[in-house]
Formats: structure tokens, sequence, C-alpha cells
């Protein structure tokens, strides 16, 4: 059966990735110092109250809700560390609000998934995961 | 590995949306988004874009029960998508328009809404003729 057939929507349609994720914040200079000096992300360009991220090919762009409706906490998004514990230490260290530590998720076929979950300065819970292969 | 390295987030590996259905969800996001769909763990429904995994998840806590982040999907077409989704029953909210001018493209957006009425938003850079 070719792909046409069993995805319909995915050939009609074409999407090829997420391009963008809006994260509403009540204070964008206070967010856009978060998400550049203690997540570490490479700040693209600020414009006007929005300020946009880059992570792995992802723009995030933070800024106030352009509509009461829109003005709810962000989805939870997961970003990928390739040391989960030693990142864990680092967002402690640099005064992070930890919601939940280190903890075993699910263990895969190959690989244990670890997470930590984290606020960031406007109350959205993120996550860190990290798939550790085991032993 | 040094510990600069071992820290840095360098992407994102998925994205929560939450579902007041997930069958529901799990219909739209694969038969009209025509996202492939990984798999299906409880009430835990997995799907892949692009190399981002989609979660749609009921919310367990009050405090996680609000719409999703706009989440902004890439197509080639945003026209074409446009119509195709329409056609599909998906609401839209505008009708693609030039969101910025950079300077070699043209960026389109349309916005839309998923089957649990959470925002979402079809994106396009499209080249400026010289």
């Amino acid at each position: 059966m070719s792909a046409s057939a069993t995805n319909p929507g995915m050939a009609n349609l074409g999407i090829s990735s997420i391009g963008q994720i809006s994260v509403i914040t009540h204070d964008t200079a206070r967010a856009t110092a978060f998400y550049r000096d203690v997540l570490g992300l490479p700040l693209l360009f600020t414009a006007g109250n929005m300020a946009f991220f880059e992570c792995g090919g992802v723009r995030l762009m933070l800024g106030p809700a352009s509509a009461p409706e829109l003005d709810h906490a962000s989805s939870i998004l997961y970003f990928r560390v390739p040391d989960i514990h030693g990142a864990h230490r680092r967002l402690v260290e640099l005064g992070v609000k930890i919601e939940a530590p280190p903890r075993l998720i699910a263990p895969m076929k190959t690989y244990d998934l670890w997470m930590v979950a984290f606020s960031d300065p406007d109350g959205n819970v993120m996550e860190l995961m990290s798939e550790v292969p085991r032993a | 590995m040094n510990t600069q390295e071992g820290t840095t987030l360098a992407r994102i590996g998925q994205i929560a949306i939450n579902a007041h259905d997930v069958d529901r969800a799990t219909a739209f996001y694969r038969d009209v988004l025509g996202l492939p769909h990984l798999f299906r763990a409880g009430q835990l429904s997995f799907f892949d874009c692009g190399g981002v995994r989609l979660m749609l998840d009921k919310a367990e806590k009050p405090e996680f029960n609000h719409p999703s982040s706009i989440l902004y999907f890439v197509v080639g077409d945003i026209r074409a998508a446009h119509q195709r989704l329409r056609d599909q029953g998906a609401k839209f909210e505008d009708e693609p328009h030039v969101i910025a001018q950079m300077p070699n493209y043209d960026l389109w957006m349309t916005f839309f809404r998923d089957s649990e009425g959470n925002l979402l938003a079809l994106m396009s850079e499209v080249p400026r003729p010289s």
C-alpha cells in the first residue's frame, strides 16, 4: 500500500515539520533572560514585545497573548539533553524551580526514558528528556 | 562528553497537546492533518512531525487542563493545504495571509482549530521573485 493510500492527508497537506511554537509570557524581558541565559537557547531576534529563539530547527516565539482566550499556560515542551542528571544539577544551581526530579518515565526496548520537570518564570511547566541506553 | 555539551538543550523532542477525547483527536491528527501515528499507550497517543513527537493526552490535573500552545506546521503550499483542510471540515480563523515580509521571502500563515478547540497554524516561507 502506498504512503498516500495510508495517509491521504499527509500527501495532500504536505506538513513537513513544526516550524514554530508560541509560548505566552507576561514579562518578555524576564522570559528572554531565562530562555537565553538559563536554558542556553540561541536568541534569534526580538521584534517589539516578542523574542524568537531557536531550538534544533524549531523556533520558539515568546510574547504576550494577542487575545484573552490565548492567555493560558504553554503546552509542555520536552527538551532533549544528553546528560539528564548533569542538566538537572545545572538547573538547580541556577535556581530554577524543579517540579519533579530526574525520574525513569518508561523503560523502552533499548533505552530508559528519563525526565525532569521544571517551571519557567511564567509558571509554564517544561521537561528535560533523555534516552539513556541500557547497558 | 564535557559538562557543557551534556547539559545543552539541543532540540525539542516532544510536545504535549491536551485532548478532551483522545480517540477523536487521534483521528484528526492522523486522518485530517495526515501525521504518522507512532503508537498508543492507554490514554496517550503519539505522533511524529518531522522528528518531533506530539503526545495527545487527557489532562490529569486541573492546572494542565488548558489549550495547547499554538503549533505552527510548515507546509509547502499554504493555499492548497488550507483548501484541503477546510474541505475536510477543519475550522479556520482566517484566510492564508502574509504575516511578515522577510528579506528573501514572505512568511504566510493561516490559523485553524483542531478537533479539541486548540488553535494551530499553517506556515509557509514563500520566496519573493527577485
